[in-house]
């Protein structure tokens, strides 16, 4: 006699493997369509954790001014959120504060510390005189780069990066006050836009513009089916079925007409006739109809 | 005792119990510990760690230990042609108390240069809060990673281990097989691992003995009718 299984027979059943069936060409395709999904999904999550490591020790230079950063930092900076979610930048707020820094990325001071370690604070405040956690009065370390670092926030993607349709509303703009010497290396909005620097028209330009224009024009198109350079394409075309079909009307159509009004309508309970016996209850209507005719003079 | 207890503070004698509950977990894993290591009475804990203001100091918790053999043999992968000689998967292991309200990235990297620098194989952080969700995240990722410990790091919040939930009377004793336990079995019962039940590695069972993908554990049940019963789980 062979051993006997100690297991339960319910789990080994359920855990055998499948008996072999033919596979389903369809099956597969939406099965990997979903694993790339989840595999964005791995490559995004870790570029954004990647990207909030960096982005803790930032700016590099302890000088660094929040309110007119170097081109670099601020070109760094405006790329490098965005991926991120409107969540994934409160964690990197989060993370700076943990590491004792301001909670914007620009920054390089330290967090503003509470005068005490009391969990609540009454703040002078323009609004007059305000109670404030002691979490919030330390996120930042002043009200300017809270107002800097929550226009940034708003700017971002609700919708996950792995699952974006294009890329026209990322970019990412920032608050400074520098704008010249951004200008040249990035198109920031300004309060007052400055006029963009005569050119010299040559045809070299304009064959070179014309190009340049194509390729932009490309790229914006790949963006919009979601389609990102080394990514796999969103827009999977074994998907999609390729036959459009086509509803062929049945009969010609009909002008809507309103329900017909039964004998019944005034018996409605909130909008709603009782069915349940509506022969006799309409028999027993044309009696009281009766009944109530005798009752009639004449 | 109860009257001895009102001259400690609660935060004393809640560190005493968490202190008690991870060496007593290390014990379990295999980890060469004295039974004096895990039965620390709450005086000895704090004449021994006690601060001024009377809280424990958790810098001073911290503690190393090593696999006994035995525990290093269930670690040792089965010799094959191109690794005849295997070495034990497990190895000197940091437990360390954090003591700051909120831990992040910042610390757990600070943790895992740590140990990799104190050339440990493995590290358990126990927190007074739950991580920050990116912190949880560098984790999840991290045993691939190449800035942590060759074991990985486990993270235990403080309240997971007040009380030591394998001393509770309903729950079975569970016993890690070695890799050549594991294939007797299979073998036995003609079984591929995927045939077994299951048990996540998230489990509080499985987190307490640290168990890792793939391992497997016989549980240890007493019945009235038959005495001992034993069953397997593979851990997923
Ligand atoms: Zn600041």
């Amino acid at each position: 006699m062979p051993p006997k299984s100690i297991l339960k027979k319910t789990a080994v059943a359920a855990n055998a493997p499948p008996a072999a069936k033919p596979v389903n060409q369809r099956h597969l395709d939406v099965a990997l369509h979903h694993a790339n999904i989840i595999e964005q999904r791995k490559s995004v999550e870790r570029l954004v954790l990647d990207t909030i490591m960096d982005l803790m020790d930032f700016p590099v230079s302890p000088d660094a001014d929040p309110k007119r950063p170097s081109a670099a930092d601020a070109r760094r900076f405006r790329e490098a959120v965005v991926p991120f979610q409107p969540a994934d930048y409160d964690s990197l707020i989060e993370e700076r504060n943990i590491a004792d820094k301001c909670g914007y990325a620009l920054c390089p001071r330290p967090k503003r510390k509470a005068p005490s370690s009391a969990r609540k604070h009454f703040i002078d405040s323009s609004r007059g005189v305000q109670i404030v956690d002691k979490k919030v009065l330390e996120v930042w370390c002043s009200d300017d780069c809270a107002r800097r670092a929550l226009y940034v926030k708003v700017q971002l993607n609700e919708e996950p990066a792995w699952l974006r349709q294009g890329e026209h509303g990322d970019k990412i703009e920032i608050m400074v006050e520098n704008a010249e010497e951004h200008h040249k290396a990035l198109p920031l909005r300004l309060k007052k836009e400055t006029a963009p620097p005569p050119r010299t028209n040559t045809e070299e330009d304009d064959v070179a513009a014309a190009w340049a224009a194509r390729d932009d024009a490309l790229a914006d198109l790949a963006a919009e089916r979601g389609e990102k350079p080394g990514n796999l394409s969103k827009a999977n075309n074994e998907l999609i079925q390729e036959e459009i079909k086509e509803r062929v009307a049945s009969a010609p159509p009909m002008p809507p007409s309103l329900p017909e009004q039964t004998s019944g309508s005034h018996m409605a309970i909130e909008g709603h006739v009782p069915k349940q016996d509506k022969k006799e209850h309409a028999d027993a209507e044309e009696d009281d109809d009766q009944d109530w005719d005798k009752h009639l003079p004449g | 005792m109860a009257d001895d207890r009102g001259q400690y503070s609660p935060g004393l004698i809640r560190m005493w119990r968490v202190f008690r509950t991870t060496r007593e977990m290390m014990k379990d894993r295999g980890y060469a510990l004295l039974d004096e290591d895990t039965q620390i009475t709450l005086a000895e804990f704090a004449d021994k760690y006690a601060r001024d203001d009377g809280e424990a100091d958790r810098s001073r918790l911290h503690f190393s230990c090593m696999p006994t053999e035995d525990m290093a043999r269930k670690y040792t992968p089965l010799p094959t042609a191109k690794d005849p000689d295997p070495q034990p998967e497990i190895g000197k292991i940091w437990i360390e108390f954090n003591a700051d309200e909120n831990v992040g990235l910042k610390q757990l990297r600070d943790y895992m240069a740590h140990l990799v620098n104190g050339e440990y194989y493995s590290g358990i952080m126990v927190c007074i809060k739950p991580m920050t969700g990116m912190a949880l995240r560098l984790l999840r990722g991290a045993s691939g990673i190449a800035e942590g410990p060759k074991g990985g790091v486990e993270v235990f919040v403080e309240q997971d281990l007040l009380v030591n939930i394998t001393k509770h009377e309903l729950v079975p004793k569970h016993v890690l097989l070695s890799r050549e336990e594991k294939d007797q079995l299979l073998k036995r019962y003609r079984l591929k691992e995927t045939q077994l039940p299951r048990i996540q590695v998230t489990d509080p069972v499985a987190k307490y003995y640290g168990l890792r993908r793939g391992q497997v554990v016989k549980i240890i049940r007493r019945s009235e009718t038959a005495g001992r019963y034993a069953s397997y789980r593979w851990a997923i």
